[in-house]
């Protein structure tokens, strides 16, 4: 049936590109860095050259003396209000009144009448600090007598969660083999290419907007309201095009958005912030640095009974999402596996670093990285095939966890199989030359969260009177492909063609009210309100065509702009001519409404049982790799890839998500490392933070990926996600192949060639001693 | 925290002489005039206000400065204002300079090529420049010209301590000669980094092999690095360990272990010093063993 | 000092007579004065990609170009001449249809490192043409979508010229 669903598809399923794409390849796309208006002035940012001081005054009087400066403001301009996610981690301000946490952080802000005199500006603006003692490692900071960062935080526990379910000691009495690992994870950035960027008009009548490149724009909107205390109907939040978001910022309000309004209000100017990548690779945002502590046992045929997780988080100055960052590590702990006991305890630490948040893979990453590490040195230790011990614990559709996810579909053993074939495992795992190797490994993923604070999506639909579509929703497209996917669903549902489709950016004072891009949650989520508006839709259209064509409106259907009766098909009438007919002779608007709410399911946050999610999708696959024995060099040979993305509605978004998300995590586990000293970060530049090149990939003919194809109920029409679970199995693919070809075993991120040098100098250390 | 600001004003000139050149830098000190080859590193610097000069003497105007030509004697003359880009086009250097094309194509990308100088590459004093340890096993020559006249120095001088160049403040590099190679002769040029390209250099090698007549011994090596220590050198005690031997094993050992010695690479948050020695000692021997086979195949080719 | 200085850019076949200060950069005069937006900035030092355009056909970094130097040759954006350009056009079409446009932020200097890459090598092998995208970072698609539109685009030129072509000629 699913089957017969898929080939009778208009719309979906069919590589689609872009609807956006020729007006981006044509340089045509307006980014927030691009917009100009009248009058407008240019913002620059004072950030703190200390890790943790306390701000004795700040003299502006010569920075706004400077010709061409013509506001200055300080922490002091704003109400004092913090700002953030959840109550209990509201603890950003939009400039720090009296502490500075971290080198970077936002102090005073100027505008003037270019950049260049703005950033005289800031040579000018004279801040006395009083220097406190900083603490940047997780276990020194939580140590009696170390620096506090924030007051309702002692011993800097940021966030703290625990949870237990099975039997774990009696299962880890009954394991046949028990083994213990330590794992290490390190600082990477999102590097998206377009820095964040705004311009804010703040009128004399009260109203502020912004135009932004923003992932989240409703969120931006709430958090808008609360650091300026004012009503969020004051409040417009306009997106921009957005070049690239990974949630690097601009999930989230920035203190560049509130700079921009603020200084707006005192100038009676439009006023334009953008960071340098500096100031990008400076400030928070980034990838939680882990240590991770996994007690795995297992029966003697390698079938996992318990798993116990330790897990330090050093989450920098402050909270962002923190909370539910090591709160997702410990619920996605298990997956792709079953796991029957299992407990996970973690701590997130405040530390004077830039803080730390979501990243595409959130934390499933540095998890999986561990567990598939460990799985492979399991399966070694028994002499099981390392794709068979993934089989024998792999879940399975239909399968509950402890923790309580229910798996509706789930093709793990077929992504497996896939692999296996397309990488041509079993023809060289053992047998490549010296110094070549391939590893497996896999992961998981959720289609979107449900959430404590707001976590539904609405759509709305409007027909135009030339017979297309007029779409909305609050869920922004960030290169991922939204505003070509959801037009293809709703054209799907209408039988109108995608280019019929109009879908508008993010509006606050416009769309619907939506959380936002991210966790991988737009296409499921909000795909499903598109979804129910457009049939709501059709059922209007379905209830004047058939009035007027006499035919009952069960009998009609949607195709190819026009509605036609299925019994008698020479019956038909455009959809135009029915949209117009009811708005010129009845006056009707046909409107139709979408929500998803995932059902009012609960997860109980404390102790982690619930449902995370409506849909959960594994992956797999094969790295290959060349490493130069003499300096430690890796090559990426190939890289072959396998997900169960549900049915892909479009398959070239898809293929684009799951190489970009694979391409990302070679970045992060061989090149890419934001290097702090003290604090302070030695390589805030593309030169030296180095994300992967055209040449560091392998060739496309030993690139590969493949979908295997499930039927999500929960998903519109069958989909479930794809941007995140494929780069989740790379970088423990990534160790097993560096094990596999050197016998150097990496539990340490980056994986460089230094470490790998001198891991096999150990190695070659070990066999001398061990004799012949 | 150092901004990346936006450049800073200056007044900028842009001469269409050498003369005209010299003239203008006769009698300025380093702080207040700036020259500005190809800009790649020199607008950085003075974005990040590392340099803040009153004068920016822009040299893309400077046609005599833009050269590659071979000359009677049979070298190779090079204009310092020689895009890396031109260097990788020009025939006489993929002809006779497989080396040098070879290190030329390993800096940077496409844009940067296109723009960047020979002449930028040398003047910069960067420890970490590729050009320099190539063109120093070549046994290149530079000619400094300034308003008193010129002088030529063998590039294995120029470098007298990191960041520094021996040229006076009222000097600059014009022209870079490279005597014509032997013909049983071959270089190589190995950059690591940890990337496959547009790095900065973590260690680079350059060999350069003259075989004797009978190719069977070194009749000459020479080694530079990049890297290696506070600037680019060559490592001379290596290089006379293999001179008038085979090719051996044991000798290459030799050869790493002293050039190895010679060197004093920095520790620093982009690398270890213990393993850039480990590079040195590696790459070195890779570096030789590739040199002297592509000596070994050009034996008997006309030169 | 000297402050403003008038300057002749020739950007798309179009002439410019602008005044601007010496410290300007391409890119800046690009963006700021012409409001040729489609050039974009991120990295500032050259290793990005993102802001490439073409002086005198050759692909440079306009955020390491000083505009006084761009005066007297000809400059080209991915805004293309008015009266458009077949090989962007091709290029442009060739990205869109392969998928290798996502957030679209590289796009731009893509496409134009592309026109440089093609005109000088019409059919460049898939080492070549990632050879020729060093200098041009993509976070989003992976390169594999940009490589396979570069190869598009080359057959996709070469059809062009083989048609363009007097009969016989082949």
């Amino acid at each position: 049936m699913n089957e017969q669903i898929r080939r009778e598809f208009q719309v979906l399923g069919k590589p689609t590109p872009k609807k956006d794409a020729p007006l981006k390849a044509a340089g045509r796309a307006e980014f927030a860095d691009d917009i100009n208006m009248p009058g407008m002035l240019h913002g620059k940012l004072l950030r703190s050259p200390h890790p943790h001081a306390r701000i004795v005054s700040i003299d502006t009087s010569r920075a706004a003396a400077l010709p061409g400066v013509r506001a200055v403001i300080t922490g002091k301009d704003f109400p004092g209000v913090r700002y953030g996610n959840l109550p209990r981690t509201r603890d950003y301000l939009p400039l720090a009144i009296d502490t500075v946490r971290y080198i970077g952080e936002e102090v005073a802000a100027v505008a003037a009448i270019d950049e260049d005199t703005a950033e005289e500006a800031l040579d000018l603006l004279q801040v006395e600090y009083e220097l406190l003692p900083a603490v940047f490692e997780p276990e020194e900071a939580m140590k009696p007598g170390a620096p506090q960062l924030h007051a309702p935080a002692p011993g800097n526990i940021s966030a703290h969660t625990e949870s237990q379910f099975g039997d774990v000691a009696a299962a880890f009495a009954e394991a046949d083999y028990v083994r213990e690992d330590v794992f290490e994870t390190h600082a990477v950035k999102q590097g998206m290419l377009e820095p964040h960027a705004c311009v804010g008009v703040w009128d004399s009548f009260g109203k502020a907007t912004l135009w932004s490149c923003k992932m989240s724009p409703y969120t931006v909107w709430r958090q808008l309201a609360m650091g300026l205390d004012i009503k969020p109907s004051d409040i417009r939040v306009v997106q921009t095009y957005v070049g690239g978001g990974f949630s690097g910022g601009k999930q989230e309000a920035m203190p560049m958005d509130f700079c921009a309004l603020m200084l707006s209000k005192k100038t009676g100017r439009p006023v334009k912030f953008v960071h340098t990548m500096e100031e990008v690779l400076t400030i928070g945002h980034m990838r939680h640095p882990m240590k991770i502590w996994l007690r795995t046992g297992t029966t003697k045929d390698g079938r996992i009974l318990a798993q116990h997780c330790k897990l330090l988080a050093n989450g920098g100055a402050y909270s962002s999402i923190g909370g539910f960052s090591i709160f997702l590590a410990g619920a996605m702990l298990n997956l792709p596996y079953r796991v029957p006991n299992m407990k996970f305890e973690s701590d997130r630490v405040y530390t004077n670093n830039g803080f730390c948040g979501a990243l595409r893979g959130h934390t499933v990453v540095q998890m999986c990285f561990a567990r598939d590490s460990q799985l492979e040195r399991i399966a070694e230790d028994l002499g099981i095939d390392p794709l068979e011990i993934r089989r024998r614990n792999a879940l399975h559709d239909g399968d509950v966890t402890p923790n309580g996810f229910r798996i509706n579909t789930f093709a793990f053993d077929e992504c497996i199989t896939r692999v296996a074939e397309m990488s041509g495992w079993y023809s060289k795992r053992g047998k490549l030359p010296k110094y070549r190797g391939i590893g497996f490994g896999c992961g998981a993923h959720l289609s979107g969260a449900r959430l404590m604070g707001h976590s539904a999506s609405a759509a709305e639909i409007r027909m135009l009177e030339d017979g297309t579509v007029h779409l909305t929703t609050g869920s922004t497209d960030v290169g991922q492909g939204v505003e070509t996917v959801m037009s293809m669903i709703a054209a799907e549902v209408l039988g109108v063609e995608v280019d019929d489709v109009n879908y508008l950016k993010v509006d606050s004072a416009a769309t619907p009210l939506d959380p936002g891009t991210f966790g991988s949650r737009v296409t499921l989520f909000t795909g499903n309100a598109v979804k129910q508006a457009a049939e709501e839709v059709c059922r209007q259209l379905a209830e004047i065509a058939g009035e007027r064509m006499g035919v009952d409106q069960q009998d009609l259907v949607f195709r190819k702009r026009e509605i036609i009766n299925r019994k008698d098909e020479r019956q038909r009438v455009s959809l135009k001519e029915i949209v117009r007919w009811a708005m010129f002779q009845q006056g009707r608007v046909i409107t139709g409404r979408g929500t998803y709410g995932a059902s009012e399911e609960k997860i109980d946050f404390q102790t982690g049982q619930g449902n995370l999610s409506p849909a959960y999708n594994p992956t797999a696959c094969a790295v290959e790799v060349e490493v130069d024995p003499e300096t430690g060099f890796v090559d990426v040979v190939g890289l072959w890839g396998a997900d169960d993305s549900g049915t892909p509605l479009n398959p070239m978004a898809v293929r684009g998500q799951v190489i970009g998300a694979a391409v990302m995590s070679i970045g992060h586990a061989l090149y890419e490392n934001l290097i702090r000293v003290d604090g302070k970060v030695m390589n805030p530049s593309f030169r030296d933070y180095k994300m992967p090149q055209a040449t560091d990939l392998p060739k496309l003919a030993d690139f590969q990926h493949a979908n295997v194809i499930t039927w999500e109920p929960e998903g519109p029409f069958g989909a479930k996600e794809a941007g995140q679970g494929a780069g989740t199995g790379v970088i423990a693919a990534l160790a097993n192949a560096i094990y596999d070809a050197t016998g150097v075993r990496l539990t340490r991120l980056p994986m460089t060639p230094e470490s790998i040098l001198f891991g096999l100098k150990g190695v070659q250390q070990q066999k001398g001693n061990r004799g012949p | 925290m150092t901004y990346l600001k936006r450049l800073p004003k200056f007044e900028y000139v842009s001469p269409r002489s050498l003369d005209e050149v010299c003239g203008l830098i006769a009698g300025t000190s380093d702080d207040e005039v700036m020259l500005l080859a190809g800009g790649t590193d020199a607008i950085l610097q003075m974005r990040r206000r590392e340099r803040v000069p009153r004068r920016v003497i822009g040299l893309k105007g400077v046609a005599e400065l833009e050269f590659v030509r071979e000359r009677a004697d049979g070298s190779l003359a090079i204009g310092a204002m020689t895009a890396l880009h031109t260097l990788l086009s020009a025939p006489a250097v993929s002809q006779r300079y497989d080396l040098l094309r070879e290190t030329t194509a390993q800096i940077g990308g496409p844009e940067l090529r296109n723009v960047a100088t020979i002449g930028g590459n040398i003047a910069g004093a960067l420890p970490c420049a590729d050009l320099p340890p190539a063109l120093m096993t070549l046994g290149a020559r530079i000619r400094l010209s300034s308003q008193r006249g010129d002088r030529w120095l063998p590039l294995d001088e120029f470098f007298p301590e990191f960041g520094r160049t021996v040229a006076e403040d009222d000097e600059l590099v014009a022209e870079i000669s490279l005597p014509r190679p032997a013909s049983n002769s071959g270089g190589t040029y190995l950059k690591f980094h940890d990337r496959h390209s547009m790095d900065m250099t973590v260690v680079g090698v350059s060999a350069f092999v003259v075989l004797d007549d009978d190719g069977r011994t070194f009749r000459d090596l020479k080694l530079a690095y990049a890297n290696g220590a506070p600037t680019v050198f060559r490592a001379r005690r290596a290089e006379t360990v293999l001179r008038g031997h085979a090719l051996t094993d044991e000798g290459l050992e030799a050869v790493a272990e002293t050039a190895c010695a010679e060197s004093s690479p920095r520790t620093s948050w982009r690398a270890n010093g213990e393993y850039r020695l480990e590079l040195i000692r590696a790459l070195t021997k890779r570096a030789i063993r590739l040199a002297w086979g592509k000596a070994s195949s050009r034996k008997g080719t006309k030169p | 000092m000297i402050d403003l200085i008038p300057v002749s850019l020739r950007v798309n076949g179009v002439r410019y007579d602008i005044d601007i200060r010496p410290w300007r950069t391409l890119l800046e005069v690009l963006r700021e004065s012409l409001g040729m937006t489609g050039t974009k900035r991120s990295c500032g030092e050259g290793q990005c990609g993102t802001c490439t355009v073409l002086i005198d056909g050759k692909a440079v970094n306009s955020c390491l170009y000083l505009a006084v130097e761009a005066q007297g040759k000809e400059i080209a954006t991915i805004e293309g001449p008015p009266a458009g350009d077949p090989a962007l056009q091709q290029i442009q079409r060739s990205f869109v249809s392969k998928g290798a446009v996502q957030c679209g932020f590289c796009t731009p200097g893509m496409v134009v490192a592309t026109k440089a890459l093609l005109a000088d090598n019409p059919a460049p092998s898939e080492d070549e043409i990632r050879e020729a995208l060093v200098g041009h970072l993509c976070r989003c698609t992976g390169y594999v979508q940009i490589v396979e539109a570069i190869q598009d685009a080359a057959r996709g030129m070469q059809d062009a010229a083989s048609q363009m072509a007097p009969k016989g000629s082949d």
